[in-house]
C-alpha cells in the first residue's frame, strides 16, 4: 500500500480526520503522512491502522504543551516489508482540564514505556494503562509537578539551581 | 533451589540515551537458575535535555544533541539537522550528503567494533576485546582527522557539513579499509562466525523471536538479528543511500538460519562492518564536487529558521538502531517550540527484558551487552532470598565470573581467569 492508497482508505473510514501529506526535498523525495483526529475516534483509528498493517511499528509518542491544550503525536512505520515504508504521524489533542487519552497498549504493547513517560513528564494520563508506575522520575519527586509543562504545574523556579543558559546565568555578586 | 530469589542488576544504560556510564536497573526475579520476570527502572541519570533545549536556539541545540551520546555523536546531530531541514525546507547540497554518509559509516564501524569487543569480554574472551579495540583506534584516528575530535566531531550542521573531505583524508580512509579487509576482518570472522566455543556460548542465549521483535518494536541489529528486514536507510530512502545500494542485513545471508539469539546479533554486526566498508568505497567513488553547506553563515541560517514554522521529523539508522528526532518551529523565534528525541536502546531494552525471561543468570551480561548498551559499569546484583529475606550483593565481577565459568565448562582450554578485572568501575559493596 502506498501513500495515496493509505490516504484514500483512511479518509473513507474517518472522514472527519484531517489528513495532510508533506514531501521533503532530499535527493530522493520522501512523503510523510500527518493525521489529526479527535480524542473520541483516536482509539478506533489506531485499531484501523493495525488492521491495515498487522506489522506496523510503533516508534514514539511526542507530547506537547500547546497553551490550553496538550497535543500527542504518535509516529508509526507501516508496510516496511515492501521496501520503502510509509511514515505516519497521527496526532490528537486534549484540553488541559481533562488531560486523558485512551491507552493503545492493547493494540501496540510497545507503547507502554512511552505512555508512562508522558504521564510523569507532561501530566497526560492514559485510561486503562496496565502499568502506571513512574519510569524516569524518582519516587520522591513531588506529586502534581510535571517538568515539561509550561504552566503553573511545571517546574518552579526555586526547584532549579544554576540551570539554564550558560551565558545568561547571573554570577553571584554581579548585577 | 526451592526458595524464590530476586536479583537487582544495575546496568549502565542511559535513561535518555544509550551512552557510557549511565546507571539503570534491571530487577530480575529468579527461580533457581531460570529468570521468571524482568522489570526495568530508568532515570538514574536524567539530564533533562528537553528542558534545557527550551532555552537554546537551533544552532546551540546542535551541540546539545551531539552530547546526548559519545558513541553515536554524529548520528544524533545528523538526525536533528534532518528534522530541522524538513521543517524549514532547507535543501542540502549533494556533496554534503556524501560526506554525511561517509562519516556515518565510519562511526558505524567504530561502534560495531566496540560492541564486538564488549561481547567478547563478557564471555571471557578478552583477546577479542583487545583485538577489536586496537583495530578501532584506526577509525577513531580518521574521524579525528576529518572532524577534529575523537568523539563529538561536530562535522554536521543544519543544511550541510562544516568541513570538506580532502584528498589526504580519502587516501587515509581507503588505506584503512584495505587494512581492515586484509587483516582485521578475517580475525573477527574467525572468532564470531567459526569459533565453536563462541557459537556454543552465544547460541540460544537471549533469544528474541521475530514475533516479539516486531511486537516490541526492536530496532537496529537487535531486530535484524531476529530476521526483521528493517533498516531506516533502506525503508526511508534516506539521503543518498539508495544510490549506494543499501540493503538490510540479516544473519540468513551468512549462516543460513535465523534464531534471533546473541550469536545472530553478532553475525549482523560483522555483516554490517563489511557493508559499511563497501558503502564508504562507493560513496568516495560517486562523490560529486560542489559546495558543502546550504547556508554559509550561521546567523543567516538562524534568521531563515526564525521565519520557519511547522514540524519536521528526522530519522536515521544509528549503529544501534532507528533514531527519531522531532522538531516543531515557532514563527518569530529562533528557539524551537518542541524538540523530542527517541534513541534505539529504549525499545530494545524492553525487548531484551522480555527475551530474558526463561534464560539463565549467566547469560544476563552477554544478552544485555548484545543489544549494545554501554556495559562499562554493570554495577552490582543483589540476591534476595524471598523465604528468609536475606540479601546478598553480586558485583560486576561476580556476574562476569559466572559468565566466564560457563564458557570454560563448554571449552576447558579457554585461558581466561574467572577472577576478571572489569572494564568498568571496580566498585562493590552494599546496595
Amino acid at each position: 500500500m502506498n501513500v495515496d492508497e493509505f490516504v484514500k482508505a483512511f479518509g473513507e473510514r474517518f472522514p472527519e480526520a484531517e489528513v495532510r501529506v508533506s514531501e521533503n526535498k532530499m535527493p530522493h523525495p520522501k512523503r510523510r503522512v500527518w493525521v489529526e483526529i479527535d480524542r473520541e475516534r483516536f482509539h478506533d483509528a489506531m485499531k484501523f491502522i493495525k488492521e491495515l498493517d498487522p506489522k506496523a511499528q510503533f516508534s514514539i509518542i511526542i507530547g506537547i504543551d500547546a497553551g490550553d491544550r496538550l497535543l500527542a503525536k504518535y509516529h508509526m512505520e507501516m508496510f516496511w516489508e515492501d521496501g520503502e515504508s510509509l511514515s505516519l504521524v497521527i496526532g490528537t489533542s486534549v484540553p488541559k482540564d481533562d488531560p486523558k487519552l485512551p491507552t493503545v497498549t492493547d493494540i501496540f504493547p510497545s507503547a507502554l514505556p512511552y505512555e508512562r513517560e508522558n504521564q510523569e513528564f507532561l501530566g497526560l494520563f492514559f485510561e486503562g494503562i496496565p502499568d502506571p508506575r513512574r519510569l524516569f522520575l524518582p519516587d520522591d519527586f513531588p506529586e502534581g509537578i510535571y517538568p515539561l509543562r509550561l504552566d503553573e504545574t511545571g517546574i518552579k523556579p526555586e526547584m532549579v539551581k544554576n540551570a539554564g543558559h550558560p551565558y545568561k546565568i547571573k554570577k553571584e555578586g554581579s548585577k | 533451589m526451592n526458595g524464590k530469589l530476586e536479583y537487582w542488576v544495575k546496568v549502565p544504560v542511559g535513561p535518555i540515551h544509550p551512552a557510557l556510564e549511565e546507571p539503570e536497573k534491571f530487577i530480575i526475579t529468579l527461580d533457581g537458575e531460570r529468570i521468571v520476570n524482568v522489570d526495568v527502572k530508568l532515570g538514574y541519570n536524567l539530564r533533562g535535555l528537553e528542558w534545557i533545549a527550551m532555552r537554546r536556539n537551533y544552532i546551540q541545540i546542535l551541540y546539545l544533541a551531539e552530547r546526548i551520546c559519545g558513541i553515536c555523536s554524529f548520528s544524533h546531530n545528523h538526525t536533528y539537522s534532518r528534522a530541522v531541514e524538513e521543517m524549514a525546507g532547507i535543501e542540502v547540497p549533494e556533496r554534503a550528503e556524501y560526506i554525511r554518509v561517509i562519516t556515518g559509516e565510519l562511526e558505524r564501524i567504530h561502534s560495531h567494533l566496540l560492541n564486538l569487543g564488549v561481547v567478547g569480554h563478557t564471555i571471557g574472551y578478552d583477546t577479542t576485546l583487545h583485538l577489536s579495540w586496537l583495530a578501532r583506534e584506526r577509525v577513531m584516528d580518521i574521524l579525528e582527522a576529518i572532524g577534529g575530535n575523537r568523539v563529538n566531531y561536530s562535522i554536521n550542521t543544519i543544511g550541510g557539513v562544516r568541513r570538506d573531505l580532502e584528498e589526504k583524508h580519502i587516501r587515509a580512509i581507503l588505506d584503512m579499509i584495505k587494512n581492515y579487509r586484509n587483516e582485521v576482518m578475517p580475525k573477527i570472522e574467525e572468532i564470531f562466525l567459526y569459533d565453536p566455543t563462541v557459537e556454543a556460548r552465544l547460541r540460544d542465549a537471549g533469544v528474541i523471536p521475530k514475533r516479539i521483535a516486531i511486537e516490541y518494536s526492536a530496532q537496529g541489529p537487535t531486530a535484524r538479528g531476529s530476521g526483521v528486514k528493517k533498516d531506516v536507510r533502506y525503508n526511508e530512502k534516506l539521503s543518498v543511500y539508495p544510490d549506494l545500494g543499501v540493503k538490510p542485513i540479516t544473519p540468513k545471508e551468512f549462516t543460513g538460519v535465523v534464531k534471533g539469539d546473541v550469536f545472530d546479533r553478532m553475525v549482523v554486526r560483522v555483516g554490517e562492518l563489511w557493508q559499511s566498508m563497501e558503502l564508504i568505497e562507493r560513496a568516495i567513488d560517486q562523490m560529486p564536487e560542489g559546495k558543502i553547506k546550504a547556508v554559509p553563515k550561521d546567523n543567516t541560517l538562524l534568521f531563515q529558521l526564525k521565519k520557519a514554522e511547522g514540524e519536521g521529523i528526522g530519522r536515521y539508522e544509528a549503529p544501534r538502531g532507528e533514531l527519531i528526532h522531532y522538531v516543531m518551529g515557532q514563527k518569530g523565534k529562533d528557539v524551537p517550540a518542541k524538540w523530542k528525541m527517541r534513541e534505539p536502546t529504549f525499545p530494545n531494552l524492553f525487548a531484551i527484558a522480555r527475551a530474558l525471561v526463561g534464560e539463565q543468570v549467566a547469560d544476563v551480561p552477554v544478552a544485555i551487552a548484545s543489544i549494545d548498551p554501554c556495559l562499562s559499569c554493570t554495577d552490582r546484583v543483589a540476591v534476595v532470598d524471598a523465604n528468609t529475606g536475606r540479601k546478598k550483593v553480586l558485583t560486576e565481577r561476580d556476574l562476569l565470573k559466572l559468565s566466564i565459568e560457563k564458557t570454560r565448562e563448554l571449552n576447558p582450554n579457554v585461558k581466561a581467569k574467572p577472577e576478571v578485572v572489569g572494564v568498568g568501575c571496580p566498585r562493590g559493596g552494599v546496595l
